[in-house]
């Protein structure tokens, strides 16, 4: 019996002009799956992601997401289809304090889909989650305005508000970025945690190491090509990846 | 003379804001600058005088029914014309300031000028506080004033669109990622601040006539008001409300009246000067260049 994987994507472009920034990308991911994907500063990686969710549209090709091509829905109808997304540089609401953020995701049209409306008291669901990925409880850091937290908590905010929204698919653009190897360490944990529960996950990475350790299959991209796909450890062996994205001989 | 003068300058200041505070709520939320405003408010109140005394409708209903109409017309104003000049600035005040000009100018040539063009009292008696007579329309003014303000705040921060708007107005991209439609969005901002001036217009046109002039004296308050404030900022609105409707009722009384808009515009531009993006202003940018 073969299983539809839960996102296709099939010959993915996208030009800027007379860029390239995609080109012809086309990979399968199944449901429960951790798809990593890594490739040099202006590989394509990020253009991808905003491809998929569809924050830009594409110049040919298809996305497919759970048997349905999705690559002309406008980005808030992808959200509601259980596909988020969070961003390389955080996007929080800054004059809001962190728990508050959470507020507007749990009061979606995707999560409100899904529990019809009674959700209880959101405020208390709000600093759960945030106490799920390491907002201390004792700290009282989850009422703190969020344009006063460090990055590592923003970072975590970010990841909260993703999972808030009960999605089957989590993209996550450079999430380790700019947080230090005790915070990345921390987070690990969550994301495995995430993966028990059954999500679909895609992370954007350039801490290469520690995705590794979680990434069950890895896409390399270069030049808005993907030029290698399989287990991290036989795609950190091909020459093309070694001198493309190592740039080692 | 003080008392009676302090509870006419809040008088004022709360006409100010309710002038302003759809034209803020549209821009806070969506960054569209309606210039069509005014011809909303002189809009709707013509539309009531038409259903109250040609149509023969019974007063609420003309009044809730130009509500309706007036956020229905803005509704239609984005869906038709803002969507597609969306996030250019200058396009989308030409656009609005054309539709408004327009809507102002043609019920000029139509003849909808004089005195009979006016709206009812809500109730015709007066009471007597704090040495001046004070009637009872200034002081539903006032109520209404209050209750919108209060409703305002409840559906922002305790409904699930008002939460969609405060999203949209702090991030229109990070909202768009907890799927909320951004368009839908704006259009309703858009629709909620004509309406907003549809009950501005309900409750201040009975002090006056109803004009097409009022259009443009509406737009021109509302501006100056959301500047003085600073964009997209309610508790801007009502400060900056405030001082310039104390401002002007305090020069009307003692120094003459002549002197108001001379000391109003001081007031403008002694705020500007100190805080170039205005009291709770949020364009920083502005702030740095002093």
């Amino acid at each position: 019996m073969t299983v539809t994987p839960l996102l296709q994507i099939s010959k993915l472009s996208k030009s800027f002009g007379g860029v390239q920034a995609v080109s012809q990308v086309s990979f399968d991911l199944n449901e429960g799956e951790l798809l990593g994907v890594i490739g040099p500063n202006g590989s394509g990686k990020t253009t991808l992601v905003n491809l998929i969710s569809r924050f830009v549209k594409p110049s040919s090709g298809k996305v497919i997401y759970k048997g349905r091509p999705i690559h002309s829905l406008p980005a808030y109808k992808i959200v509601r289809l259980g596909i988020a997304r969070t961003f390389q540089m955080v996007r929080p609401f800054y004059q809001l304090p962190a728990y508050k953020n959470m507020i507007i995701p749990l009061f979606s049209p995707r999560v409100k889909g899904l529990v019809g409306g009674k959700y209880g008291d959101r405020d208390a669901v709000a600093l759960d989650l945030l106490e799920e990925v390491g907002f201390e409880r004792d700290a009282h850091v989850a009422y703190k305005i969020a344009g006063a937290l460090p990055q590592g908590y923003l970072k975590r905010l970010e990841l909260a508000k993703a999972i808030a929204l009960e999605p089957d698919l989590i993209i996550l653009d450079e999430l380790f970025s700019g947080l230090s190897l005790a915070e990345v360490a921390s987070i690990v944990p969550i994301i495995e945690k995430l993966r028990l529960q059954g999500k679909t996950i895609i992370m954007i990475e350039h801490r290469l190491k520690e995705l590794f350790k979680i990434a069950d299959r890895i896409i390399v991209m270069n030049y808005g090509e993907k030029i290698a796909d399989g287990p991290s450890s036989e795609v950190m062996e091909q020459d093309e990846v070694k001198n493309a994205y190592l740039g080692t001989e | 003379m003080l008392a009676g003068t302090a509870i006419y300058a809040i008088i004022n200041s709360v006409i100010l804001a309710l002038m302003a505070i759809g034209f803020n709520l549209t821009f806070g939320i969506s960054g569209v600058a309606n210039f069509a405003y005014g011809a909303f408010y002189v809009l709707s109140a013509y539309a009531t005088w038409m259903m109250i005394n040609l149509l023969g409708f019974s007063y609420p209903v003309s009044v809730l029914l130009s509500i309706l109409i007036t956020a229905l017309l803005g509704a239609a104003m984005y869906r038709f014309v803002l969507m597609r000049v969306r996030g250019q600035a200058l396009s989308e005040v030409i656009a609005t300031f054309g539709i408004g000009l327009a809507v102002l100018e043609l019920f000029r040539y139509f003849g909808f000028v004089g005195f009979e063009y006016n709206l009812p009292v809500f109730a015709d008696y007066s009471f007597f506080i704090g040495g001046a007579f004070v009637d009872m329309q200034r002081l539903l003014i006032v109520a209404i004033g209050v209750v919108l303000v209060l409703g305002l705040w409840v559906f922002t921060h305790h409904t699930s669109l008002g939460l969609a708007f405060r999203g949209i107005a702090q991030d229109e991209r990070t909202a768009l990622t907890f799927g909320i439609n951004p368009d839908k969005i704006a259009m309703l901002a858009v629709a909620m601040g004509a309406g907003l001036a549809a009950v501005a217009a309900t409750v201040i046109i009975p002090l006056g006539t109803i004009s097409p002039e009022e259009g443009y004296d509406v737009l021109i308050k509302a501006l100056a008001v959301c500047i003085i404030g600073g964009l997209g900022s309610t508790g801007g609105v009502i400060l900056a409300s405030f001082v310039i409707g104390f401002a002007e009722r305090f020069t009307d009384s003692y120094i003459g009246s002549h002197w108001t808009m001379i000391v109003s515009l001081a007031a403008i531009l002694i705020v500007l000067a100190v805080k170039p993006s205005g009291f709770f202003g949020k364009q920083k940018e502005l702030e740095e260049r002093i």
